[in-house]
């Protein structure tokens, strides 16, 4: 918003002079609608004394048609009938404000979203639609009242919600630029699934090589305050001023005492799977999540742990650091702005029974073969067939498994990187078996980073990975050995092709967090239909959501590589960094008022208020009626549907604002 | 109404079973009429019509004549109940797709005005595993269970159309990993055995055996080969097209494949009712599987003797 | 189209459509409806959309000022029940529509003349889909006669 100079006296009790802006927006409404003839009509309207059309009114120039008229002194009330508010709204207000109007003297009326584009092919139905639309935003400009923005202040504190890759690069830079942060992460370690990444494509830097420096620095970093096996259980407030509540989940152990010796792993009788290495190897009841974890801190998983007291006896944990009694601790903080880094899960293939997971052995996902591959996962390096344990000779790839599909068994978009680590991965192997036959089935091959392409092209032409233009139709296992046979089309050979390799892996998508719902309802951000967290706009800001001060960045906001989700992180850290720099966000002043004179306080305006702004005040001329906060006031208007006075109203969307809209008469 | 007061339903013929193989009627009358259930006939039901030749030419013609079919049962208030994988197919499909899209539901209904006849989409069209396994249900059929085999290796083929759009079949959207007819043949003490690319096509339907015999003996030769490989005493189907196919297809692929198949395939071929009648203690005549060996180019033609001697051992 | 063609057509033709004022929730509805624009679903072009703040903030008031007004319809769109940017406006308002609803069939008010429905930001498709229903349930009740005053 802007400070100036100019400052046209309005009380709000002049008459209205209306100026009707109608855009063209290039052909988007000009080539469904007669604008001319909308201007026209809306200058027959009472109180309506200027009325223009331009091709773009959000351009420069057009600006500057209103902000004339405004100076001119010929308006002091402005509509433009144009795109949706929610897209320029803060556009024109501005333009008002510089122009000397109070911004909040501006109505829109959408005639793009809610009636050109709607009604493409009924012209005529478009044409009244956006009449009407244009006689609402009139109607409304008649009872609007300028209005003094709200100014609140920012925390200069961040939440960042996962310690992937993205919360932690996020995290940095918000250190850099002087923030303090609350690092959250529900697994007992940051990282991540790059954690679980033996080498990342294209440069095949190893992945734990570029992620354990970050990690040390985050634990090193005395701005960041990391809650590792926490979950951020309440929030509540609005930008610059959110009260979060945090739940450090219980260990078992006393961190201070516990020394790091790990004899209380070797005595624990309780073995489970171990789903850092998803499956592939075991852990113990009482565990470090890897090696290299951080913090590096043990932990007791509940759920598996018999309490048999093994670990807790002096001769197993000299220090007595073991504690079942244990008990998760709740913290408050205030922060400014959030950043929700959440990260995805991997597709589960058992539905897609054509392809014979968890029913052939030697049939895995893209996530195991990476653990596989891993110098420090279950075969440190060296895959091998779970069948027998030995190196396979032959290893097939299928791509897009769980992803472009449009029928049962899937998602409809493209994982975005599984044609890229299918690669990798083959590329791995042909370096350590070199006579190793390799195929990748593939609808088509994404290759379109930087470095992508030649990565791809090296695989096939260098490496001689064979590349098969075909969806594997059937599946099926060669009980002798547990090879498995593949029947697929070459399609671009247009021959069938049947090849019978030792290990088959499936390059599975990306999948949102199963549990997403618990970020969404904490926060009250909405997901998009592909079931990750929606973005403000899809192009022009990706890592803001509709709710101010809360950010979204990485896998969690849609499939991405580590380049992408790294360059969201930075960008959802800027965003933040501007908002906490400012130290003050400025809040519309939509707030509910209440006439006291017709209050009879009955109280049903306090039950249904959600965030407690409503009280009974005790007022000397009319007794006991409710008061509103204005500070926890939303504006949402929940109060005043059920008030049976009319005492209780909004502004910004007032009783007489609404009311005259409704009405037909002019 | 009582669980035991009488299910009825409509049964739609087809061709293959009324012209070359009878028996399949007649041990689908027996078995029915044996556990309660009344069979119905349907005046003036034509061609399904087949749902790969006549579909893949004009698909409304399809679609109004299998309206028609349809309609016949509506009029009479009863459930359709075939035993041929191919008019199920048609008839299925036909009903699911004219429940969905109005536009082609009016068209058909114009059509059908020129003969009086309205499809309103009242009935269901079911297949004969279908009233077996989700109508009657594996527990009830239990109960009939007379005699049971002891030692009977059995080669299940589904066929394709039963299962297939799995999302206008009644099995839950699986189609890829079925077992209700194995289940239907394990009551009677039978067991069904594994056997290589058992869900593959018999290679009969959609104009394949008409047009291009050679592939089609190329089909089931392949599964007769697997088949017997596996072990497999009998061959079980619930589609009279593809029992055609295994069964005189078993001479053809002996013939045209001479060379590949070497000791000639001679797997008796039986329908699914017909090897239920038998648990049930139907007499085997009641069921088509007594042939009089003077009759001459007339099915069965793979022998049933070994199966009936194996009858003859473990049923009595 | 101009002024003076539209009137002639209108003149021309004799088919009535309703027209529904339509009060839409400003974070979930009339974003479902802006996604609707932007993805260029087309539907008929029967409502009138007025932004408020929250489905909570609409009362009994303004649905029967609409009827005595002369729209032949209401329609009234919200958050998904859970999914309220204002955390249980849309709750409130969800209890206060089923008893206006009754009030409103008291009344004599035709059911299907004011409807209620939930639509969130991402859908887009719904969100067309219910209006298409919406106009089609007015359409068959025909014009708001009963209630319109007169002035």
């Amino acid at each position: 918003m802007t400070e100036t100079d100019k400052k046209i006296e309005i009380t709000g009790n002049e008459k209205p002079k209306i100026g009707v802006y109608v855009c063209h927006c290039g052909v988007n409404i000009g080539g469904v609608v007669s604008v001319p003839d909308l201007v026209e009509n809306a200058k027959t309207l009472p109180d309506v004394t200027v009325g223009r059309e331009y091709k773009f009114f959000c351009s420069d120039v057009g600006q500057k048609m209103i902000k004339e008229d405004i100076e001119a002194g010929l308006v002091n009330r402005v509509v433009v009938a144009a795109c949706s508010p929610r897209m320029h709204e803060p556009t024109f207000r501005i333009a008002c404000q510089e122009a000397g109007l109070n911004q909040f003297l501006f109505e829109m009326a959408n005639i793009r979203e809610h009636s050109t584009w709607v009604h493409m092919k009924e012209p005529e139905g478009a044409y009244e639609v956006a009449k009407d639309h244009i006689r609402l935003a009139i109607a409304k400009a008649r009872n609007l009242a300028p209005l003094a923005v709200q100014k609140v202040s920012v925390e200069p504190v961040s939440l960042v919600i996962g310690a992937g890759i993205t919360g932690m690069n996020a995290a940095i830079d918000l250190t850099k630029a002087g923030y303090k942060v609350y690092l959250v992460d529900r697994s007992a370690t940051i990282g991540g699934h790059m954690a679980q990444l033996d080498k990342t494509f294209p440069t095949m830097d190893c992945s734990s090589c570029i992620l354990t420096p970050k990690m040390s620095e985050i634990s090193r970093n005395k701005d960041i305050e990391l809650l590792t096996y926490s979950e951020v259980t309440e929030v509540t407030g609005y930008v610059g001023n959110f009260e979060v509540t945090i739940k450090k989940k219980p260990h078992y152990i006393d961190q201070v005492k516990c020394n790091g010796c790990g004899i209380c792993v070797d005595a624990c009788p309780i073995t489970v799977a171990n789903e850092f290495d998803l499956g592939l190897s075991t852990r113990k009841a009482i565990y470090v999540p890897f090696p290299q974890a951080i913090p590096s801190q043990y932990t007791i998983d509940m759920d598996s742990c018999v309490e048999c007291g093994i670990c807790a006896r002096e001769t197993v944990c000299e220090p007595l650091a073991i504690n079942y009694d244990d008990e998760p601790e709740y913290i408050q903080v205030k922060v400014g702005t959030i950043i929700v880094a959440t990260g995805y899960d991997e597709y589960d293939p058992t539905e897609l029974k054509q392809y014979g997971y968890g029913k052939y052995p030697n049939v895995i996902t893209g996530l195991q073969m990476e653990r596989l591959l891993s110098s420090f996962g279950p075969v440190v390096g060296k895959p091998v067939k779970p069948s027998d344990l030995e190196a396979p000779h032959s290893i097939a790839f299928l791509q897009c498994v769980g992803s472009r599909n449009f029928r049962e068994g899937g998602n409809k978009y493209c994982s975005r990187v599984c044609c890229m680590y299918a690669t990798k991965q083959a590329r791995q192997y042909k370096e350590k078996h070199p006579e190793a036959d390799i195929y990748i089935f593939y609808m088509d091959i994404r290759a379109f980073g930087k470095g992508y392409e030649e990565f791809y092209e090296s695989a096939a032409r260098d490496y001689g990975i064979n590349y098969v233009r075909g969806r594997i139709a059937e599946v099926r296992e060669n009980p002798l050995n547990h090879n498995i046979i593949i029947r697929s089309e070459d399609t671009l050979l247009q021959q069938p092709i049947e090849v019978e390799v030792e290990l088959f892996v499936l390059s599975t998508g990306i999948e949102p967090r199963a549990d997403s719902d618990s970020i969404t309802n904490l926060l009250r951000i909405q997901k998009s239909a592909d079931g990750f967290f929606l973005e403000a706009h899809p192009k022009l800001r990706p890592v803001d959501t509709l709710t101010e001060g809360i950010f979204i960045a990485g896998v969690s906001q849609g499939p991405k590589d580590i380049p992408d989700s790294v360059a969201q992180a930075k960008g959802a850290a800027a965003s933040a960094i501007g908002l906490m720099a400012k130290g003050e966000v400025e809040i519309e002043p939509f707030f509910a008022v209440i006439h006291p004179d017709r209050c009879s306080g009955c109280g049903m305006c306090i039950q249904n208020c959600a965030y407690g702004a409503i009280e009974y005040v005790d007022d000397r001329r009319f007794g006991e009626i409710a008061s509103v906060n204005v500070a926890l006031c939303k504006g949402c208007g929940a109060c005043s549907g059920n008030c049976r006075s009319s005492a209780i109203d909004i502004i910004g969307f007032s009783s007489e604002q609404l009311n005259s809209m409704i009405t037909k008469r002019e | 109404m009582s669980e035991e007061s009488k299910r009825k339903y409509g049964f739609f013929l087809g061709c293959v079973t009324p012209n070359r193989y009878p028996m399949i009627e007649a041990s689908i009358r027996a078995v029915f009429d044996h556990v309660g259930v009344e069979i119905m006939e349907l005046e003036g039901a034509s061609c399904c019509p087949a749902p790969g030749v006549f579909r893949a030419f004009h698909i409304p013609t399809w679609l109004v004549i299998a309206a028609r079919n349809i309609t016949i049962a509506e009029e009479m208030g009863v459930d359709i109940i075939t035993g041929c994988n191919g008019c199920y197919g048609t008839l299925r499909d036909a009903w699911v797709e004219l429940e969905h899209e109005h536009e082609l539901k009016k068209m058909v209904n114009e059509h059908l005005a020129k003969v009086g006849r309205e499809f309103k989409g009242s009935i269901e069209p079911k297949h004969v595993v279908q009233v077996l396994y989700k109508d009657l249900g594996i527990e009830f059929l239990r109960g009939f269970v007379k005699h049971k085999f002891n030692d009977l290796k059995v080669a299940v083929h589904y066929g394709c159309h039963i299962v297939k759009p799995s999302d206008k079949r009644p099995w839950g959207g699986e189609c890829e990993d079925p077992t209700f007819l194995d289940e239907i043949v394990e009551i009677t003490g039978a067991k069904s055995i594994d056997y290589q690319d058992k869900f593959q096509c018999c290679g009969a339907g959609g104009a394949v055996r008409t047009a291009v015999k050679e592939i089609s003996a190329d089909f089931s030769r392949e599964k007769l080969e697997n088949m017997r490989n596996a072990g497999a005493d009998i061959i079980i189907d619930c589609c009279p097209f593809c029992h055609l196919q295994m069964d005189l297809g078993q001479m053809e692929a002996n013939t045209i494949y001479k060379d590949m198949v070497g000791e000639p395939y001679k797997i008796p071929v039986i329908y699914i009712t017909q090897l239920l009648g038998l648990a049930f203690g139907i007499d085997p005549s009641l069921l088509g599987l007594m042939k009089n060996h003077d009759l001459k180019g007339v099915s069965p033609f793979i022998p049933l003797e070994p199966f009936l001697e194996k009858v003859k051992e473990q049923l009595t | 189209m101009t002024e003076q063609a539209i009137e002639e057509k209108k003149s021309e033709s004799k088919e009535w459509e309703p027209k529904i004022i339509a009060f839409l929730c400003n974070w979930c509805s009339y974003a479902g409806a802006d996604l609707a624009g932007v993805s260029r679903i087309q539907y008929p072009p029967n409502i009138r959309i007025v932004r408020v703040p929250c489905s909570g903030r609409i009362n009994a008031y303004f649905i029967i000022k609409s009827l005595t007004d002369g729209w032949d319809g209401v329609l009234i769109s919200g958050c998904h029940p859970g999914d309220c940017h204002y955390i249980s406006g849309n709750l409130v308002a969800r209890r206060r529509f089923a008893i206006i609803k009754e009030l409103l069939e008291f009344f004599g008010i035709e059911p299907g003349r004011v409807n209620f429905m939930w639509a969130s930001a991402a859908e887009g498709e719904r969100f067309a889909v219910l209006v298409r229903k919406a106009t089609e349930i007015v359409k068959k009740l025909g014009p708001n006669k009963k209630f319109e005053k007169k002035w």
